[in-house]
């Protein structure tokens, strides 16, 4: 049973990363209609910048360490945002009405070209986030020791989601995004600027996920210029699984793929837990071909 | 007209032969550019200070040995190249290479062009199989790790030993290399997995690991992922020693882990030269930081500066013909190298002890254990 436990709090760490990052290619599919193959590497990106401000730039010399790591994470989130801002401008709209096939080769291309940027910019050689950035705590909890940057690397994830929700649920503008994603025509009639909805889509979705690789640099120490791939795809395949565009549903996606992982691996085989996990993936489309909680929110309001 | 014009080629042909007729001229292969060129550059380094250090002294018996360098960029395609630009310029013997697949290459044109071809950094237990007479290796062979992985197991008294690889060719063939060695020595073997490598989070691994109550881990990959699980397994407050094979020698596992989640940790590798109190290895060292204020960071660099001594002593001993120079090679045993004892068996494999044990201490240095 304690064995049990701890397998699901290893996979709820791992999944609360995916759910970040299966996040940004929800929301981006449920207004446009397009997999940002790009996302992956924004988290990459993300990675990269958080190490680069606290150790190259010094923050964490100059500021408390935990606020060296607050400021770090807005900074990462409101930079990566940036980045997903022009990426929309520059590889997305204007292949916005060329149709589906154009806008994903460009998101291919632009998944490619960040991914060697980083690699001419940085080096194809493992960076490694300092030591001393890491909580280092141990809570005692179901009678196991769980290290405690663990459960705040989950706290983190989730209380990023439940501020995503709210904000699509409770505001204005969360409305206006919930409208274009249901139709950008009767959307713009209603007087929604489409263009800044989206715009503003690619501004939460690639800072959800840059924060979210400033947490894997953060809690897993090692980072490289290929870890957007892995990630990418996993997260992607929780979008799915959850219902792609529906944004509960890419957190409980999420969640659900790093408990299955982790459960494969801890009772099956660890060599096959992927191959588990995403034969799960396949049972679940079949029995319901939209995810879990069905393809779009917006159709259940 | 013709029949002049044909004269010329043929004495064009003959030409560099006579020009080059006083001297040894000694082929080298290595990586300069792509992935792997940081070792082709070492390689280079290390092979031109031993040819630099013996003109120095004179030459092999009175004649200058010249180096010929070929870039083969990590690529097989630019090695077969490589081979026969080697091949047509008229060297004795050939130094090389950086990786298995790359080697086999060009192991076939050397051959068939009656070269000796010593590799350098190709563990691939098929390239001594197939039978080539004229070539060898001064690196050791994939299995060659396995039985020094379980004799280190073995002496250090464990066991109930887990063993993990990464589904990778070479670390898949070292654990399961050990773990037919370790229960023939009567050592239980109570895991075999796989991990994926390239993760972030291996948790979920160590926990089950942990459940099975190993008295050693031995993972078998690369380092990035050995850092990972010293890392995490620190984290869960597990105490159990882990051990690694030679992909685990590389200073960045130190960095990944942390210097106190790495602290205990032994894996088996061919020593540097640097670890080394040989007398060869220290005039070595003292040579290599004195030309290129830096020292060689990789062993299999070293090694090719080990196939230039093997194809030294022959032509010293007089053997410059490729086929006298294999027999002599093959009956060579326990020539003091830069890597320890020197020698090849009939198969043109290195004999001899080779794998040592290091241990990392408290300030996360690599300390090469005694034998």
């Amino acid at each position: 049973m304690e064995q049990f436990l701890q397998q699901v709090l290893n996979g709820l760490a791992v999944g609360g990363i995916y759910a970040l990052v299966a996040l940004g290619y929800t929301m981006v599919y449920g207004v446009l209609k397009l997999i940002n193959f790009a996302h992956g590497d924004l988290f990459t990106i993300g990675a990269y910048l958080g190490l680069t401000l606290l150790v190259s730039c010094n923050l964490s010399g100059l500021l408390p360490v935990p606020l060296a790591v607050l400021a770090v994470f807005i900074m990462v989130a409101l930079l990566v945002a940036l980045i997903g801002f022009l990426l929309e401008r520059a590889a997305y709209r204007p292949l916005r009405h060329a149709g589906r096939l154009s806008a994903v080769v460009s998101a291919l291309g632009a998944s490619i070209f960040f991914q060697n940027a980083v690699m001419l910019l940085y080096g194809a050689r493992v960076y490694v986030y300092p030591d001393f950035l890491r909580p280092d705590f141990t809570v005692h909890l179901f009678g196991m020791n769980v290290p405690g940057v663990r459960l705040l690397v989950i706290a983190a994830s989730i209380m990023l989601m439940l501020g995503l929700w709210a904000f699509i649920q409770r505001t204005r503008i969360g409305a206006a995004i919930r409208a274009v994603a249901i139709d950008p025509g009767a959307a713009q009639l209603m007087g929604i600027n489409v263009d800044r909805i989206i715009s503003l889509v690619f501004l939460i979705g690639p800072g959800l996920g840059g924060a979210a690789g400033l947490m894997v640099g953060i809690y897993y120490g090692q980072i490289d210029f290929t870890m957007g791939w892995s990630y990418g795809l996993k997260a992607f395949t929780a979008a799915i699984l959850g219902g792609i565009g529906n944004i509960p549903g890419a957190m409980l996606g999420g969640l659900l793929l790093g408990v299955i992982e982790a459960l494969a691996a801890g009772y099956i085989a660890i060599a096959w837990k992927d191959a588990i996990a995403f034969l799960v993936l396949i049972l679940i489309l079949i029995i319901r071909p939209t995810g879990i909680l069905g393809e779009r929110t917006a159709d259940k309001l | 007209m013709k029949k002049i014009l044909s004269c010329l080629a043929v004495l064009a042909l003959l030409l560099p032969a006579v020009a080059w007729a006083g001297d040894f001229k000694i082929g080298l292969m290595c990586p300069l550019t792509g992935t792997w060129a940081s070792e082709g550059q070492d390689m280079k380094n290390i092979v031109s200070l031993l040819v630099d250090e013996a003109n120095a002294r004179g030459g092999i018996n009175g004649k200058k040995v010249t180096l010929v360098v070929e870039d083969d960029a990590g690529d097989p395609r630019t090695a077969a190249l490589a081979a026969q630009k080697l091949a047509s310029s008229e060297v004795l013997a050939v130094i090389g290479t950086y990786g298995s697949a790359v080697t086999e290459a060009s192991q076939n044109i050397l051959d068939e062009s009656g070269l000796v071809q010593i590799g350098t950094g190709s563990t691939s237990v098929r390239l001594t199989e197939k039978g080539l007479p004229l070539f060898f290796r001064t690196c050791p062979r994939d299995d060659a790790q396995g039985k020094a992985a379980a004799a280190a197991i073995v002496k250090g008294g464990y066991k109930a030993v887990a063993l993990l690889h990464d589904n990778s060719s070479y670390a898949k063939g070292l654990a399961e290399e050990s773990r037919a060695i370790l229960e023939a020595a009567g050592v239980k073997v109570i895991f075999f997995d796989a991990l994926t490598p390239g993760e972030r989070d291996y948790t979920a691994i160590l926990t089950k690991l942990k459940a099975a109550g190993p008295d050693l881990v031995f993972f078998t990959g690369y380092y990035p992922e050995t850092g990972m699980l010293l890392r995490q397994k620190k984290e869960m407050g597990w105490n159990v020693p882990m051990m690694g094979g030679d992909a685990a020698n590389h200073q960045d596992l130190v960095k990944i882990a942390g210097a106190e989640a790495a602290a205990g940790y032994f894996f088996i590798s061919p020593p540097l030269p640097q670890d080394m109190d040989s007398p060869e290895a220290a005039s070595f060292l003292k040579a290599f930081k004195a030309r290129y204020d830096t020292v060689p960071v990789s062993v299999w660099a070293v090694l090719a500066g080990d196939a230039f001594k093997a194809i030294e002593a022959a032509l010293a001993a007089g053997k410059a013909e490729p086929e006298a120079m294999a027999a002599w090679l093959k009956q060579l045993k326990g020539m003091p190298g830069l890597s320890g004892s020197l020698g090849f068996d009939a198969k043109g494999d290195r004999v001899g002890e080779f794998y040592r044990t290091y241990k990392v201490d408290a300030s996360g240095a690599f300390v090469l254990q005694p034998k």
